[in-house]
């Protein structure tokens, strides 16, 4: 399909194709999908959310209600685009919302066809027998905006942080007269603006500022701005912000192309964002072709498309005329002005007069005192029925496909509602602007009230000056620009035609929702009677459009319903973000690998060389299994541990957390950190410790290594090391403040290689050689020798966690792979960590689940460790006389009385008799290749956690009951031979 | 207040420091400073640590109604 020829501003001539609903059409690069679309007579652009009444496009920008695109093809699509802000591509595909199964022919609009409109509160009301979850799949099929994407987004926007003296929100007369003044006062200034020009209302307004046109003007304030450093970021948006920090969203190729976000703080926020034009309620005045007046006149200047070849202008202020005589000098045949505002207001003011008669002379009817009362034409408007205010009934038709409606504007005040703002209404302008603003936030131009060009100018800039001299900028900004008086609007508020009470539900206040008159007069008979609580019952002014057209309206007809004033009524609070932008904006490059951190051991690469499975386990990578072993980590896992029993193997170790702590203080210190001296420790002696939380639970554990008289190596779970350390920092500068105690994370200063299992002395001794078989041998159980292999520290602790002889080789990492490779080719195969929770539970050592914070010493039977009196972080609380009660949880083995059934992980414990009743729950549970059966460890109520008790572990989820014997929580080699042979 | 100042590191932003608790009143026990913590309108000393940044445990003197912060002090006695 051919484009018709146009003139406009943005767009250059040069074509592209895009696809809508299918269908192909020839754009020129600048257009957007509204403007594109419009071009080719497509006005039936989306469907409503409820009524599925056919809509077109009511605005020019991110308040549009209805024309709201899906943009990609499934499952990479991007909903919710509205069609003026979608810059087309070329290839471009898009899609129109809230129809099945064509937008021209929807079923679900059938069933409205009838009539039934459903009213506020309808599906709540209707669909509650049985209960409103048996109907709620089928309505939310229904129901909602557009498609959610079903694959992630692939662009990786950026993020930018910037700070300045004066931030300027809107690039209009008031943000650039704004802008001028803080950046001539020597303040850094960054504008940020919407649209990919600056200018706002004065790209189409005639008006000339500083004795020069609204072009010339504009360019010489731009170029005025970046001579003096400002910075313009163009086709950005002030989307929310508070506490001095602005968040925008950078949308340079449209709200669909790559995008990406901008913190900005700065020392002042100007808002200067300007003003949204609202319609007037009247009877269907949501058909395709009732258009905001500013947005066709935007039509035509940027992209030179009509809106309409016939249009009616409607409205309540004197603007209507000079954007008639603009429509007619462009060759549109304007059918009319219906001006709501009687005779003698209209003609009192010399220039608009003249304006009314120039029209009146090119045949253009300008009826006062009247309003549209409704219009015809369920796909597009065919004629609108005109009728005078005062006699309602004597209505006429008069032929037109579009009406343009003004009714006022409505200050953008979204980025001055939070942190204390709220909206004060100006009779004024019949507006509601941002009330009383934090100090470092100031508003200016429209978005304060200011509708007359030479006071929004001067307006915004002493708003300018006033904020770069608040920001310390100190220069003088001289005198504002001066404009040509325009008298300003002279609007007198109107905001519905009055309608026979059957048709009231066709007076649509608020498009994007379908809520009607009929629906604020229904919540209002229902007692909601609070601005807030009509727009949750009704749905006025949520969704993408936040009730940026709806709000106001809503709130001047319900006004009207409840003989109120509407400063008295006031108006919704609206929230960020200011326009739907995607997840993948807000993340920005924290997705994927970059959401956290990861970190890789020393011997990362060898075990992916040879099989290893690696899973993040924290922060880390670590090996689960190797494939060699098994199909999978069960059987893999299984078979590594038993051959770890039956011979020996090798696991990675590094991941450890690794404090040194030292100093003259470190002894004393540690013996307030641990449930047990530290102190005693003797230097070339290790000891498994216990941290506790200051409420008593159990934090931690781990091995502590006394390097030296006053210095220590603490060991942490894998993970915790950062975790710890802040602990560790915060008691000793809090508690031991000037003490001579040094703390550092030496977590990656160690490589660890772990050996375990019978043969591990004698492969230690053949790979570190003759000069370690005398250290090797004198070495007992939790004892540590430090020395030299290869020309490098080594450190080999005797300690276990597998049960099995064992040995803690600390090594620097670039020797690690070295050391590994020497161990495994002297016959200690590799291990993972499913091997190694298997090994654990066996011998009832602390898996990581039993640590959940709700677990004391004595719950995890460490009473031994109590007894010794240490008054350590926490201990005071221990003596809180629940922690004695019968029902606190103790640490226990469970085996499945039968010897073969699984025993599930996160299974309930019960007796049989009270199975609902649950008396604790299994944190580990492994099938243990010593024992050729499901081993558990489990925290149970100690009043029914006796040794040889038959308790039932229950896991609905699996479906399974099973019967369990109560043991000890050490399942194997009970006396510790093994470890200390 | 969405910025405080680090000793060393000079304004930086909230997400880099890291919330620790509300200090308890002096003089109160060992149970009343774990689990009695007051909720404090207008005044409010707390400890955060510049968890992003150097490590640097601070007390912190806030007012939480209006997010002042009128005092930061550092902790464990050293010199920026």
């Amino acid at each position: 399909m051919s484009a018709p020829p146009r003139t406009g501003r943005r767009v250059n001539g040069e074509p592209l194709r895009f696809r809508f609903d299918g269908r192909e059409y020839l754009a020129q690069r600048g257009d957007t999908a509204a403007s594109a679309l419009l071009a080719h007579g497509v006005r039936l652009l989306g469907r409503s959310v409820k009524y599925r009444r056919p809509r077109g496009l009511l605005a020019l920008g991110p308040e549009e209600p209805n024309a709201l695109l899906t943009v990609g093809t499934t499952p990479t699509v991007i909903p919710n685009v509205p069609a003026s802000q979608l810059v087309l591509r070329e290839g471009m595909v898009l899609r129109s919302q809230n129809r099945w199964p064509s937008l021209r022919f929807d079923v679900a609009a059938l069933l409205q066809a009838g009539g039934g409109f459903f009213g506020a509160g309808f599906y709540y009301k209707t669909f509650m027998w049985p209960s409103w979850r048996s109907y709620e799949t089928l309505i939310r099929n229904l129901a909602g905006l557009g498609q959610a994407p079903g694959a992630a987004d692939l662009a990786m926007p950026s993020v930018e942080h910037l700070s300045c003296d004066v931030l300027v929100g809107g690039a209009g007369p008031a943000g650039l007269a704004a802008a001028l003044a803080a950046a001539r006062a020597g303040a850094r200034v960054v504008v940020c603006e919407r649209e990919p020009v600056i200018g706002g209302e004065l790209e189409f307004e005639v008006g000339s500022v500083d004795g020069r046109s609204a072009p010339e003007w504009l360019k010489a304030a731009r170029t005025e701005l970046l001579e003096r450093g400002a910075r313009l970021l163009l086709d950005t948006t002030v989307i929310g912000g508070s506490d001095g920090l602005l968040i925008c969203h950078a949308a340079p190729g449209g709200l669909a192309g790559r995008d990406g976000i901008y913190r900005i703080r700065p020392r002042r926020f100007v808002i200067a964002l300007g003003a949204i034009e609202r319609p007037i309620a009247f009877v269907d005045n949501d058909r395709p072709g009732v258009m905001l007046l500013g947005a066709a006149e935007r039509l035509l200047a940027r992209y030179g498309v009509a809106a309409g070849s016939a249009p009616l202008l409607f409205g309540n202020h004197d603007r209507l005329y000079a954007a008639a005589l603009r429509l007619l000098t462009a060759g549109i045949r304007v059918r009319g002005v219906i001006d709501t505002r009687e005779r003698a207001t209209v003609t009192a003011r010399a220039p608009v007069e003249r304006a009314r008669l120039e029209l009146e002379r090119a045949g253009v009817l300008c009826l006062f005192g009247h309003a549209v009362v409704s219009v015809a034409g369920a796909r597009g408007v065919r004629s609108a029925r005109v009728a005078p205010i005062r006699a309602p009934g004597k209505s006429r038709a008069l032929d037109c496909d579009c009406v343009l409606v003004s009714g006022g504007w409505t200050p953008s005040v979204h980025a001055g509602l939070h942190e204390g703002g709220a909206r004060e209404f100006t009779e004024a302008s019949a507006a509601f602007i941002a009330g009383h603003q934090p100090e470092w936030r100031l508003c200016a131009g429209a978005a304060n009230g200011r509708l007359e060009l030479g006071a929004v100018i001067a307006d915004g800039f002493s708003a300018g000056e006033r904020a770069a001299r608040e920001a310390g900028a100190t220069q003088g900004s001289g005198s504002a620009p001066a404009a040509s008086a325009d008298g300003g609007p002279n609007l007198e508020p109107f905001w519905r035609t009055a309608a026979p009470a059957g048709a009231e539900k066709r007076q649509f206040v608020d498009l994007q929702n379908d809520v009607t008159v009929a629906d604020l007069r229904q919540a209002l008979a229902e007692g909601f009677i609070d601005i807030e609580h009509v727009k949750r019952y009704t749905t006025l002014g949520v969704g993408t459009e936040q009730g940026r057209t709806a709000s106001v309206l809503g709130a001047a007809i319900l006004a009207e319903l409840k003989g109120e004033a509407l400063s008295a009524v006031g108006a919704s609070r609206t929230r960020p973000p200011y326009h739907p932008l995607t997840l993948g904006a807000i993340a920005g490059h924290r997705a994927g690998q970059q959401l956290r951190v990861c970190r890789r051991t020393p011997l990362h690469e060898w075990h992916e060389a040879h099989g290893g499975v690696l899973e993040p386990a924290g922060y880390w990578m670590r090996t689960r299994y190797y494939r060699a072993n098994g199909a999978d980590a069960y059987s893999a896992g299984i078979a590594e541990a038993a051959r770890v029993r039956a011979h020996g193997g090798v696991v990675d170790g590094s991941t450890l957390g690794k404090i040194e702590v030292a100093g003259r203080d470190a002894a004393r210190y540690l013996d307030r950190m641990y449930l047990t001296k530290a102190s005693t420790i003797k230097a070339g002696r290790s000891k498994y410790m216990v941290n506790l939380r200051e409420d008593g639970m159990v934090l931690d554990d781990g091995i502590v290594l006394r390097l030296a008289a006053d210095r220590f190596l603490a060991t942490t779970s894998s993970g915790h090391a950062e975790h710890m350390l802040a602990h560790f920092e915060h008691y000793r500068d809090v508690e031991f403040s000037g003490a001579d105690v040094a703390l550092a994370n030496a977590t990656e200063a160690w490589a660890v290689v772990v050996t375990a299992g019978p043969r591990s002395r004698d492969a230690l001794r053949a790979v570190l050689g003759a000069d370690w078989h005398a250290p090797l041998a004198r070495l007992t159980h939790m004892d540590f020798v430090e020395g030299r292999h290869n020309g490098r520290v080594l450190r080999v602790l005797r300690a276990s966690f597998s049960g099995e002889l064992a040995f803690e080789l600390h090594c620097r990492p670039d020797g690690a792979v070295a050391l590994w490779q020497a161990l495994v080719d002297a016959g200690l195969p590799p291990y993972g960590l499913e091997a190694l929770d298997i090994l654990r539970v066996e011998k009832g050592y602390l898996v990581g689940s039993e640590l959940n914070g709700q677990t004391t010493p004595a719950d995890l039977g460490m009473d031994g460790l109590l007894k010794l009196g240490n008054p350590c972080i926490g201990r005071a609380l221990l003596g809180r006389p629940a922690f004695g009660e019968p029902t606190r949880p103790k640490l226990v083995g469970l085996r499945a009385v039968d010897g073969r059934s699984v025993i599930q992980g996160g299974a309930q414990v019960t007796v049989a008799a009270a199975p609902t009743r649950s008396l604790g729950h299994v944190t580990s549970s492994v099938f243990s290749p010593a024992f050729g059966e499901w081993i558990a460890l489990a925290l149970v109520a100690r009043d029914a956690a006796e040794q040889g008790e038959i308790l039932v572990a229950r896991s609905p989820l699996h479906n399974a009951d099973v019967a369990v014997r109560v043991t000890a929580p050490v399942h194997f080699d009970a006396g510790a031979d093994r470890m200390k042979s | 207040m969405s910025r405080l100042v680090c000793p060393f590191c000079g304004a930086r932003e909230l997400a880099e420091f890291h919330f620790h608790k509300t200090l308890p009143a002096p003089g109160a026990s060992e149970y009343a400073a774990v689990y009695e913590r007051g909720n404090p309108l207008d005044d409010s000393l707390e400890y955060w640590q510049h968890a992003q940044g150097c490590g640097a445990w601070l007390e912190v003197r806030r007012n939480p109604s209006s997010g002042d912060v009128t005092a930061i002090r550092l902790l464990g006695g050293g010199r920026p």
